[in-house]
């Protein structure tokens, strides 16, 4: 009789005690950094909700203003344009803008059958003088330049820290506080209507005098501007002469092909001016 | 059951290190920062109230000053802002309500930023060839001799 081996495979090794834990060991200690942060991820979104829910309430903020009720664009006679440099003077003292640092300026375009002739004293800031070309000039224009406040715009897709953007009511503007300087936006405009601040080193642009426009005054260059070339106008108020004049003139904006859609919109502008 | 437990631990780290990154990301990101878009709302708060608008307009000149601004406003540089000769009425009327003179340009110059005939302005705007108008050297001559700035006659 074959001896019936009813012993099992011999145990190696003794079942391992279960070891006593430690008074305080890892496992505790992710339990409760787990517990923590739960806890604290309830407390900060509570927190976040509870003030968006606040700053949503009281959103005008002491200002009866409402920027639903408005949308901007600006429209440019480029006829009427006589090159005084006023805007760019008035630009200058109202927004404080560096020396040698434009947020508007004026172009003058001197141009005959072969060549074209542009120049831009200052910026404009100084009115222009005689000028001088080595070739026939068939006509001669000015054209102020600012930021076109584009619908689609390059620069506010560039940025990387969210300190550009375009508000409601249609304006293009920079948080001093979050630009980091980068000057990425500087490049990506394609109408250079952007520059790195000497003074606070961080991108500056026209803001459409953001602190007029909201008070219900005209931007400073529109203000001061003697001719009627420049105009500020909102599209969401009917009788609005620049909402008319967009819909039933032959308006045309800068680098179209671009389809940055800019809302600075140009009356008698010739195929030359970029 | 022994497996499952690694799994679990591991699961217990990715939760930690979630939660470290939105609790850190609470303080960093800004409270209004999102609430319309991908910026800073309080920053359009900011920027409506950068500073008070320092050009107010010719009624608001004229408020002190309005023998000259009726004159102004009859004559052929009715649409000429003072504030284009005058500078700002914010730098002329400070905010503490001090008066600083505001600066008189009585220089050919002033006039000739508009009125000098040169490429580029549109030819029905008035201008004069500055060498024909006067004769000897321009510094000599100051156009308001006979022209008056605030109702100018040709």
């Amino acid at each position: 009789m074959a001896p019936t081996s009813t012993t099992s495979l011999p145990v190696l090794q003794p079942e391992p005690a279960t070891p006593t834990p430690p008074e305080y060991g890892r496992r505790q200690f992710l339990a409760d950094v787990m517990r923590l942060s739960g806890g604290a991820l309830v407390f900060i979104a509570g927190g976040t909700v509870a003030d968006a829910l606040a700053a949503v309430a009281e959103k005008p903020r002491g200002e009866a203003y409402s920027w639903d009720e408005h949308l901007y664009a600006y429209l440019i006679d480029t006829s009427k344009c006589i090159g005084c440099g006023s805007c760019v003077r008035a630009c200058a003292a109202e927004n404080k803008v560096p020396d040698g640092f434009y947020r508007t300026w004026i172009e003058r375009y001197v141009i005959g059958m072969e060549q074209t002739h542009v120049d831009s004293p200052n910026g404009g800031k100084d009115g222009f003088g005689p000028v001088q070309v080595g070739f026939t000039a068939t006509k001669s224009f000015f054209v102020p330049k600012m930021c076109n406040h584009c619908r689609a715009t390059p620069c506010v897709q560039v940025c990387p820290v969210g300190a550009s953007y375009r508000t409601k009511d249609g304006v293009v503007m920079v948080d001093a506080e979050r630009c980091i300087g980068c000057a990425y936006c500087v490049q990506a405009c394609p109408f250079g209507s952007r520059f790195i601040s000497p003074v606070t080193h961080t991108a500056e642009k026209c803001t459409w005098c953001y602190h007029r426009v909201t008070k219900g005054l005209k931007p400073a260059c529109v203000e001061v501007c003697p001719t009627g070339t420049r105009q500020f106008g909102d599209l969401k108020r009917e009788d609005d002469p620049v909402r008319l004049a967009i819909a039933r003139d032959r308006v045309e904006v800068l680098q179209g092909h671009l389809l940055t859609e800019p809302q600075c919109y140009y009356l008698h502008l010739d195929k030359e001016v970029r | 059951m022994e497996h499952a437990r690694h799994v679990f631990r591991v699961a217990l780290v990715l939760g930690a290190v979630v939660a470290a990154v939105m609790v850190t990301r609470g303080f960093l990101v800004p409270k209004s920062y999102g609430m319309y878009g991908p910026y800073r709302y309080d920053n359009v708060v900011e920027q409506m109230n950068v500073r008070l608008p320092l050009h107010r307009g010719a009624a608001a000149c004229g408020e002190c000053h309005d023998d000259q601004a009726k004159k102004r406003a009859a004559g052929g540089h009715k649409n000429v802002s003072c504030e284009i000769c005058h500078g700002p009425l914010g730098l002329h009327v400070k905010e503490d309500g001090s008066v600083e003179a505001p600066p008189v340009d009585r220089s050919y110059l002033l006039c000739a930023r508009c009125h000098r005939k040169i490429d580029g302005r549109p030819a029905r705007f008035p201008q004069v060839v500055l060498e024909q108008h006067v004769s000897g050297p321009l510094e000599g001559h100051a156009c308001l001799g006979c022209h008056d700035p605030h109702s100018p006659k040709p």
